[in-house]
């Protein structure tokens, strides 16, 4: 069985939301040479992110499709080449566990960039603030008073019921009253061009270091482009990690010592964990390295015995994070890691307990959540969602399962989800049962039809479904990634954009356009 | 710095330098056998014991001859200390070191490892062996280039340089060792031109010869050639080199005495050996002594750096007091 990059992190199949339409699009026979012609571009039914309705290019994508109209077939043979040679040289990869053994496979990219207007962006990045602020004061807020609760916005039984509470985090407010440090939030466009937010990954997102490689791909692959078109920069992340990070030292006065705290090498995300240490320049350690002294300080091991440590990047799940507190089998934490965080003498991001937001229960009462604390109405809109613990949605959602997905509030990896249109009817019966026998733990949407962006199959261009990953930092300060992670669905037919199942990523541009 | 990271910076550095000298030996025997006086022979067995795998190679093949040995010195990953498998353990070594080494380093690493994965297939033709190797030595020396120039000369920098010069002693003593491995009829004298021509070999493959013509003996014959390869003062290759380039990194390292005095063991024993007119079994026991001796300062070097942490577990945690601030 592969184990693929992106579900390390509690995260998602995007397959519930697909509908298949994808057609591809192949070269008349007899031709010697071609070009990507948009007249022939085979337009779905989907919204298309470059290609507008009869074919007319979206502004902000213009420069991009004209370009490469004029660009011969042999030239984008060759770049396309080199970019594949780059990806190998660079180890740009991403880790599969197949039959014991671990195989790194090239990280497969599309060289057909996914083109945003700025106009557009500006709007969703002031959305992903607004919901990232309220997050974190909805996660502090359940930690202490739960005020939300006792005014009966959020109801006790979803808390109780929710399994990434925990309870050894009651009482705390970390510095700033932020808990999730760091999120990566999915963003899909349905078929009239809304653009919602799917889900937010607010334990250990991860996906950002390869938006950064991919922007250095197309710099090489197609310098010139970046001369033509008004792209904003994305390499500004790191920095800005760094100082989200510096932010929750408990020392001031020093450079911080942050540390990448990773599983290990073996770990599908790895990758990314050494090239933001990296990127950072800060240390990358594993739970060996660390120790908690009897000062309760997080020390690391060095050659010139111990240094304290200020700030911790955990790429490790809460359960893992500290046997003495949490999962006393686990070989990949440290000992008192816990107690030093509560005493203040070291920084954790994410802070434990943050995941607590990240269920897709709690997902449905987003909007509710801005509204209380913000007083705001939510800028990007959820996911129309049917809570199956409400016996009016319950009752809707058993009776359009034909219809729906239907999704259980803890799971990632797409594990347990029903997907209404491809289930077959005992699927289907056995989803209902499921959903009756423990409703709290069930919840469904609408499916909806991802939109695509023009993608290099074979010698032409063919719609391909895509979503986005925006990441989120916020401690004194609030900061969002220019663009995201795009991900795209490369096989034909396939509607999976996960990496080990035929899914790849694009670069995303944020372009100065007029609309 | 880790000392996790700092054993596997050391480690990354040594598998590169052995990779690189394995090569070496083997274009050294290529020309041997090239050389080889009329009515010699080449023992093939002869040559997997002085590299220290004799055991290993009589587990995986039947018989010694020229493809058998070549495949398991080049490209069997049951040998850990073959070519590839080298390479394998540095690539996934500087892997984990993304973060403390230069980019282009591991970018280097990653092409050389891929590029000799394709090849490793054609070395059982002495041509192509040749070029793939070559082009392996080239691309060692770049790594070496770009951590030289590109990398600061740090702590983790540090245990680099002594890994590397650990390693590389070790495979000089080896390499001039090989010359054992030439079985010559009882008649033929040991300063007859024909056995010249094979210290020829062994110095070429360690890309001494020019440098011995003008600073060595005039005449290339045993004496000279083993007494430069490790005595000489300059020549980088050489053990005498080595142990000085070790001892100045090892002077850059705190609580580096017991390494220092390990290392000054070897100095006088080196200091103490007459390698003129030595017999080929008198030499052999005598480069044996000098690898022994690298083992030791290994084996200090580990235990102060790389497992010390390991020695205190269970017993008082030295708490704030060892802390290093900044």
């Amino acid at each position: 069985m592969g184990r693929p990059d992106f579900q390390i992190d509690g995260d998602d199949v995007l397959d519930h939301i697909f509908s298949n339409h994808a057609l591809c699009y192949r070269v008349p026979d007899g031709r010697a040479t071609m070009k990507l012609e948009l007249q022939k571009y085979p337009m779905g039914n989907a919204f298309d992110e470059l290609v507008g309705p009869g074919r007319v290019p979206r502004p902000a994508a213009q420069a991009l499709l004209r370009y490469l109209e004029d660009l011969d077939e042999s030239e984008l043979q060759t770049r396309r080449a080199a970019v594949d040679a780059a990806i190998v040289t660079m180890g740009i990869t991403f880790t599969i566990y197949s039959d014991g053994e671990n195989i790194d496979r090239a990280w497969p990219f599309d060289l057909i960039p996914r083109v945003m207007p700025r106009t557009e962006w500006q709007r969703i990045e002031r959305g992903l603030k607004q919901r990232l602020t309220a997050l974190n004061l909805f996660i502090n807020d359940l930690y202490n008073e739960q005020r939300i609760v006792r005014d009966a916005v959020f109801p006790a039984e979803v808390l109780a019921g929710s399994r990434n509470f925990r309870k050894q985090c009651v009482g705390f407010v970390p510095r700033f009253g932020v808990w999730a440090h760091i999120c990566g939030t999915d963003l899909v466009r349905d078929r009239d061009g809304t653009v919602y937010v799917l889900e937010d990954n607010l334990r250990v997102p991860s996906g950002v270091s390869y938006m950064l490689e991919n922007r250095l791909l197309m710099k090489s692959a197609f310098p010139e482009l970046f001369e033509a078109c008004r792209i904003h920069p994305v390499d500004g992340y790191t920095a800005q990690l760094y100082e989200m990070l510096a932010a929750l030292s408990p020392r001031s006065g020093e450079r911080p010592v942050i540390a990448v705290l990773t599983p290990g090498v073996y770990n599908s995300a790895y990758f990314e964990h050494s090239y933001l240490a990296q990127q950072m320049g800060a240390d990358l350690v594993e739970g060996v390295d660390l120790v908690v002294g009897a000062d309760d300080c997080v020390y690391m091991k060095t050659i010139d015995g111990l240094r304290r440590v200020d700030v911790i990047y955990r790429r490790i799940d809460d359960d893992f994070l500290d046997p003495e507190t949490f999962r006393p089998d686990s070989a990949l934490g440290v000992c008192g890691l816990m107690r030093s965080w509560r005493k203040g003498k070291v920084g954790i991001a994410n802070a434990p307990g943050a995941g607590v937001a990240d269920d897709k229960v709690v997902y449905a009462f987003v909007p509710k959540i801005i509204r209380y604390y913000l007083d705001e109405d939510p800028i990007i809109p959820n996911v129309p969602s049917y809570l199956c613990m409400n016996d009016s949605e319950r009752e809707f959602v058993l009776s359009n399962l034909d219809t729906l997905v239907v999704k259980p509030a803890n799971e990632s990896g797409g594990y347990g989800m029903m997907i209404g249109p491809h289930a077959s009817p005992a699927e289907r019966a056995q989803c209902a049962e499921r959903v009756r026998a423990d409703p709290r733990n069930y919840m469904a949407q609408p499916t909806l039809t991802l939109s695509t962006a023009p993608t290099l199959v074979g010698d032409g261009l063919a719609p391909r479904h895509l979503d986005l990953r925006p990441f989120v930092l916020q401690s004194s300060g609030i900061y969002v990634t220019t663009g995201g992670l795009t991900r795209v669905a490369l096989r034909e037919g396939s509607l999976v954009v996960n990496s080990s199942q035929g899914g790849g990523s694009k670069d995303t541009w944020i372009v100065e356009a007029t609309d | 710095m880790l000392s996790r990271v700092a054993e596997n910076v050391y480690w990354m550095a040594r598998y590169l330098e052995r990779a690189e000298n394995t090569a070496r030996l083997i274009n050294a025997i290529s020309h041997v056998l090239l050389d080889l006086p009329r009515g010699a022979s080449f023992g093939w067995d002869v040559l997997t014991r002085v590299a220290g795998l004799d055991q290993l190679f009589d587990e995986a093949y039947p018989s010694h001859d020229e493809a058998n040995v070549m495949r398991f010195l080049v490209s069997d990953l049951r040998n850990p200390s073959s070519v590839l498998s080298c390479m394998q353990f540095a690539r996934e070594n500087c892997r984990r070191l993304r973060d403390v080494l230069p980019r282009e380093a591991w970018e280097q690493v990653n092409t050389m490892y891929l590029a000799l994965q394709r090849s490793s297939a054609r070395i059982t033709r002495r041509a192509d062996r040749r070029r793939v190797l070559e082009e392996l030595i080239r691309g060692r020396h770049s790594v070496a280039g770009l951590l030289s120039e590109c990398m600061s000369h740090d702590v983790a920098y540090q245990f680099i340089r002594l890994g590397e010069y650990i390693e590389r002693s070790d495979m000089t003593t080896r390499i001039v060792d090989i010359h054992a491995a030439v079985l010559v009829p009882r008649q033929q004298i040991p300063e007859d031109p024909a056995i010249a021509l094979l210290w020829v070999g062994v110095l070429k493959s360690l890309s001494a010869y020019q440098m011995y013509r003008r600073h060595g003996f005039p005449q290339v014959k045993s004496a000279g050639v083993v007494n430069y390869l490790v005595k000489d003062a300059h020549f980088p290759r050489s053990v005498r080199f080595c142990l000085d380039e070790i001892e100045s990194h090892l002077s850059e390292l705190p609580h580096n005495t017991s390494s220092l005095r390990a290392l000054r063991t070897t100095d006088r024993r080196i200091d103490g050996m007459k390698l003129e007119n030595l017999s080929p079994v008198l030499r052999h026991e005598y480069l044996d002594a000098i690898q022994a001796d690298l083992g030791h300062i290994h084996d200090e070097i580990a235990r102060q750096y790389f497992h010390f942490h390991e020695q205190q577990a269970g017993g008082e945690l030295p708490g704030a007091l060892q802390a290093v601030a900044g």
